[in-house]
């Protein structure tokens, strides 16, 4: 395994009775990366994950983290599972000085990181509190500390976002972003795409078990070609749309509020750049432009394989 | 190792620190123990005396008498040695009496009379006949007549029907009941090293239910907690995050060893307790060292032996409940000791005893009371036998119980079926 890889999975498989639930996965996540791992409910992320933390142990295949198998490595690994748990009766404190003794971490260190977590995810006071006192998203924000209070390499954390209102979203997405920037490796499952796309460099999505894609960001909005345009026009609205949607390789022109401007599917093969200079000669524009593709529309994509569920999903404003 | 003893520490803190053990296992059984010596002063203080009237319907005549002696108020005695009606009644319940006893005229109407018990006018009557050679008394109380009542009336009224009897013949009650008391016989066991020593057939029956009982108790105490923490972890999911720390082994070992540690607790607080008794009434010579190590050698493996069943069948389901079905195979084997104590202490080395010796996971128990029982030796081989084969039983019931708790841990829903539990024994 190159020195740069912190996960590799090579041809794995793990069937449940007749459940074929990995099949021959092979994934290679690079040291100090943030890695996306997607796919719809059932399509065999958590069972992955739980492989690549030896939780569970593939049918076939080779698992390798940090060089070794997760269990000899498990103090270098936080991992905050998709089924939550704590003690309920503990106190947030001691729940937090449990987990951190268990994963090596100094008692003369202990409190003091704690301390400094709890402060970071704004949770002050909650210490001497009973976990069960606490709401569900300050519930998870102190397993999310009990994920990375040692300090892991690598930090696997299942759908981390599930649950949580938009302001903890936001600060935990700020704790990962930094986690990241101090070196750490990040593998994540989600299902949501907008926080995938601003936290990831690299994406994999799984469907049924299957890895459908393994690509930078970048080379994912290259390669999965644009296929909406956005034209403002200056004049009589109704006139322009009819005007674009005759034009060859419009699928669709249909006004958007959200944008302000006309929403234009191109047909499947179309070219982009042919049909904005054909729409700027047909009507008069403040501005024609390329929309950029979203995780989303490729999740779609790839996973619904759905035409209609994608212009579902367009004129959705998303 | 360092991770094994974080989920032990936890596993103790978290149940002997607990209102619920502490309450439970150490405070109601002190106010128990504490209350004992209370409980027959308590009931005493509270038994009203016996007020009202009795009614004597002497259809043999020449009882009254007695009966009035033997019923007499308390406090009013003038006991009078010499006279047999006099002496002092035994076996009776020390309760104040209150009432005045009344003759009936050898005609009265019985059934009146009945009537009078049945709406509490009268407290009892006695009606005395003579169904064959001696007179023998039905005594009638209310339907709301206190047990303890009319156990002081029963007892009086036997005992003055029998003085009446003496009386009448000319003989001297007190007298003949000395000449009725029981033989002095005092049985020495000689050991085999000719050394005599009191037989005290009681106590030897005593102190192997006692051992065994101290084994139970603290056992089935902590294997208890273990199947409650277990499903616990289950159900609160907090199993998974467990699982991202430590090995399933290394958790199943931390919490075999953290709950060994709770049943150690309440053994020594137990053993203490009773052996500080049996030392207030000068009776530690009833338990032997050999006996203390023999139970010490046991205590291991018999709490191995449950708690790996309890580990194993904690982590497979999702609720009480549902354990209780996979329990209740184990906790037939384990009521054996409890059902068959008896002739298991009356005969150590009989047949019934050596039998279950060597059956998990009733061995250790049976085992403990044979040991502690001790009328003969049990030979050699045996204990040997024994400790073998309990000690390979504790080693496969760990490795099952680790094979399902491997699997179990991570499983939700349905409990699964023996075969199930079969197949994840044999899952690599």
């Amino acid at each position: 395994m190159p020195d740069d890889c912190v996960i590799r999975m090579q041809d794995v498989h793990k069937r449940f009775g007749a459940t074929h639930a990995v099949c021959g996965v092979t994934l290679q996540v690079e040291r100090g990366s943030v890695c996306g791992f997607l796919g719809p409910n059932g399509a065999g992320k958590s069972t992955s994950i739980r492989m690549i933390m030896s939780i569970i142990v593939p049918d076939q295949g080779l698992v390798e983290v940090l060089g070794a198998s997760a269990l000899e490595a498990k103090d270098r690994i936080g991992y905050l599972p998709e089924e939550r748990g704590l003690y309920r009766t503990m106190r947030v404190a001691e729940f937090l000085r449990f987990m951190a003794r268990l994963k090596g971490v100094a008692s003369t260190q202990t409190d003091a990181r704690i301390g400094e977590w709890l402060e970071r995810l704004e949770l002050p006071g909650v210490s001497r509190k009973r976990c069960m006192e606490l709401s569900k998203g300050m519930q998870q924000k102190v397993q999310f500390i009990a994920a990375v209070v040692h300090a892991p390499d690598l930090l696997i954390l299942d759908e981390p976002f599930s649950g949580l209102d938009p302001v903890n979203t936001r600060v935990l997405t700020r704790e990962i972003r930094g986690l990241q920037e101090r070196g750490t490796t990040i593998l994540f499952s989600t299902h949501q795409m907008r926080t995938a796309e601003e936290l990831c460099d690299r994406v994999v999505l799984i469907h049924r078990g299957e890895k459908l894609l393994d690509e930078t960001l970048d080379s994912i909005r290259q390669r999965f070609d644009p296929r909406t345009v956005l034209a403002e026009p200056t004049g009589d609205r109704a006139a322009a749309t009819a005007a674009i949607q005759s034009l060859p390789g419009v699928a669709e022109a249909r006004w958007h509020d959200e944008s302000q401007a006309l929403r234009v599917r191109l047909r499947e093969g179309g070219d982009p750049r042919a049909a904005m200079r054909a729409m700027l000669d047909v009507a008069p524009m403040r501005r024609v432009e390329l929309r950029r593709t979203t995780l989303d529309e490729v999740f779609v994509r790839l996973v619904g394989g759905d035409e209609s569920v994608l212009a579902a999903q367009e004129a959705s404003g998303d | 190792m360092r991770r094994v003893r974080a989920v032990a520490w936890r596993e103790f803190r978290h149940t002997v620190l607990t209102k619920g053990f502490i309450f439970g296992a150490i405070v109601v059984p002190a106010i128990m123990i504490l209350a004992a010596p209370l409980i027959p002063l308590l009931m005493g203080s509270e038994t009203p005396p016996i007020e009202g009237r009795v009614v004597v319907l002497d259809r043999v005549g020449g009882h009254l008498e007695a009966l009035r002696i033997a019923l007499q108020p308390s406090g009013d005695a003038s006991p009078k040695p010499a006279d047999p009606l006099n002496a002092p009644i035994e076996r009776r319940p020390r309760i104040r009496f209150d009432a005045t006893v009344e003759a009936a005229p050898a005609d009265a109407d019985e059934a009146a009379l009945r009537a009078q018990v049945g709406r509490q006018e009268l407290t009892a009557l006695l009606v005395i006949t003579r169904p064959n050679e001696r007179p023998s008394a039905e005594l009638l109380v209310s339907s709301n007549a206190s047990p303890r009542h009319t156990r002081f009336l029963e007892v009086s009224t036997e005992q003055a029907l029998v003085r009446a009897r003496v009386a009448a013949a000319g003989q001297d009650y007190p007298r003949l009941r000395a000449l009725m008391d029981d033989g002095a016989v005092a049985t020495l066991r000689v050991s085999p090293e000719g050394m005599p020593s009191p037989e005290e057939t009681e106590l030897r029956m005593l102190v192997p239910l006692g051992f065994m009982m101290l084994l139970w108790i603290a056992i089935f105490t902590s294997a208890n907690y273990l199947l409650t923490t277990t499903i616990e972890e289950k159900s609160s999911r907090v199993m998974e995050v467990l699982l991202s720390a430590v090995s399933p082994m290394e958790l199943l070992l931390g919490k075999l060893l953290g709950q060994a540690g709770v049943s150690l607790v309440m053994l020594l607080m137990y053993g203490a307790a009773g052996l500080g008794g049996l030392g207030a009434l000068a009776m530690l010579d009833t338990v032997p060292l050999s006996h203390l190590l023999w139970f010490l050698i046991w205590f291991p493996i018999a709490y191995f032996m449950v708690a790996a069943i309890m580990a194993g069948v904690g982590s497979a389901v999702s609720d009480l409940r549902e354990a209780q079905s996979l329990v209740g195979p184990a906790m037939i084997a384990l009521m054996v000791p409890l059902i068959l104590w008896m002739p298991i202490v009356e005969y150590p080395n009989g047949g019934l005893a050596v039998a279950f010796s060597f059956i998990p996971p009733a061995s250790p128990f049976v085992m403990v009371l044979r040991l502690t029982a001790a009328n003969e030796p049990i030979p050699v081989w045996q204990s040997i036998l024994a400790l073998a084969v309990a000690s390979g039983s504790v080693a496969a019931l760990v490795w099952a119980g680790a094979r399902v708790f491997r699997v179990g841990v991570l499983m939700q829903g349905k409990t699964p079926t023996p075969r199930e539990l079969l197949r994840w024994i044999r899952t690599r």
